[in-house]
């Protein structure tokens, strides 16, 4: 076990384009595991891990669904239950895979494949601005420049609005609908489940999610993020490039590579759908602030110079009839 | 372990990672204590309403509604 561990650390500090971080507390406490070699100390040594983890997840900006794995995985480091030493072996893999992921993230941007499947986000209820608009306008940027001869392009749409607008005119190029999905609070779960409905669903080659990604409360930018499958990412690592990089990590354990790039094909979906949806409600939600803002503003403007109006006519009108009287008044008695 | 040539035993009967994973996260859900436990089951509750379409016209949706297995 603490070999396994001691490789582990190994193989993250060797990788250049993971982290810039440094470990040095993990290192030292990797080697007096080695020389006390007790079932506890080296549970000690991977608390430590977890805790460095945390903090790496933190600084690396990783989704919310690996860092609450981490947090779950903290509270139960020190369990000398075997069966539950297991399952945190196998979660602590899952975030190991993390950094693998990172890197297929950054290398797959300019790949080109047959067939695309653009997940689009938006939301369900109104009254927020130009958002939904500019993510429709974006993915059908994306579906022209993906169509073609021999390349395929199909949605698939999350929310109401952006239903509403590509059914007018892409009606056939639509595989699968979602609606109602912010009822209960947004959680990891319900979005891991829906990523699960669309893989069963839908046969891609590269996934490109379409949402708006939050800046600040009043500035949006629309973007892009690219999943592609398992097999394509096998292809363009034969093929050699950034991906072809990929065969100096190790993979420990019993499972081969094209395994363990389907499992993180599949957890790399759910995790980058996730982003998507929470980046695209807090989005959201600061677009719709600032269009109710401004739209309360224009009201209130409106109301002003209304009022000044009215009062203007009313005096106009009191005036000429105070006229009107005296002047008939002032022709009696003259 | 699962040896080089055999699939895991989840893939075999047809999960997907992500549905394992969501397993994996309700045990350790389940393992708190209350209040924790309670706040924990809250954040794994799904709804959302799915519909396949078809030649341009939608099916009938099939709402999914339920607190994760």
């Amino acid at each position: 076990m603490a070999m396994a561990a001691l490789r582990r650390g190994g193989r993250r500090m060797a990788a250049p384009l993971i982290s810039p971080h440094p470990v040095n507390s993990l290192s030292s406490s990797l080697a007096s595991s080695e020389v006390l070699n007790s079932v506890s100390l080296v549970q000690a040594v991977q608390f430590n891990y977890c805790a460095s983890e945390v903090d790496r997840s933190q600084n690396m900006g990783y989704p919310p669904a690996v860092s609450v794995l981490v947090f779950l995985l903290n509270s139960y480091a020190n369990a000398t239950n075997a069966s539950m030493t297991k399952l945190i072996l196998s979660i602590k893999k899952v975030i190991n895979f993390y950094g693998y992921t990172r890197y297929v993230y950054l290398a797959i941007l300019s790949v080109d494949v047959k067939k695309n499947v653009i997940v689009a986000i938006s939301s369900d209820k109104g009254l927020c601005g130009g958002i939904n608009s500019t993510a429709v306008k974006i993915s059908r940027g994306l579906h022209k420049l993906n169509s073609g001869p021999e390349k395929e392009c199909k949605y698939v749409i999350l929310g109401e609005k952006a239903k509403v607008q590509l059914v007018r005119d892409s009606k056939k190029e639509i595989e699968l609908s979602i609606t109602e999905l912010q009822k209960n609070p947004l959680n990891y779960t319900q979005v891991a489940v829906l990523a699960d409905d669309i893989l069963k669903n839908v046969e891609f080659d590269a996934l490109r999610i379409v949402f708006n990604k939050f800046h600040s409360v009043v500035s949006f930018v629309p973007t892009t993020s690219t999943v592609l499958s398992p097999e394509v990412v096998e292809r363009e690592a034969e093929a050699g490039g950034k991906l072809g990089e990929l065969d100096s990590y190790e993979i420990e354990g019993g499972e081969t590579k094209s395994e363990v790039l389907q499992n993180l094909s599949e957890f790399q979906f759910s995790c980058v759908l996730f982003n998507a949806v929470l980046e695209n409600a807090c989005s959201e939600q600061g677009a719709r602030m600032s269009a109710m803002d401004s739209s309360s503003r224009n009201a209130g403007d409106m109301l002003d110079r209304l009022t000044l109006t009215y009062n203007r006519t009313r005096q106009a009108s009191i005036t000429t009839e105070l006229i009107e009287i005296i002047s008939g008044a002032s022709a009696l008695e003259g | 372990m699962a040896s080089n040539a055999a699939v895991p035993f989840w893939r075999a009967a047809g999960m997907t990672y992500i549905t394992y994973s969501n397993l994996c996260a309700n045990l350790v859900r389940q393992c708190l204590k209350e209040p924790h436990r309670s706040e924990a089951l809250n954040r794994e509750k799904v709804h959302f309403s799915i519909s396949k379409w078809a030649e341009g016209k939608p099916k009938k949706p099939s709402r999914f509604l339920c607190s994760f297995l």
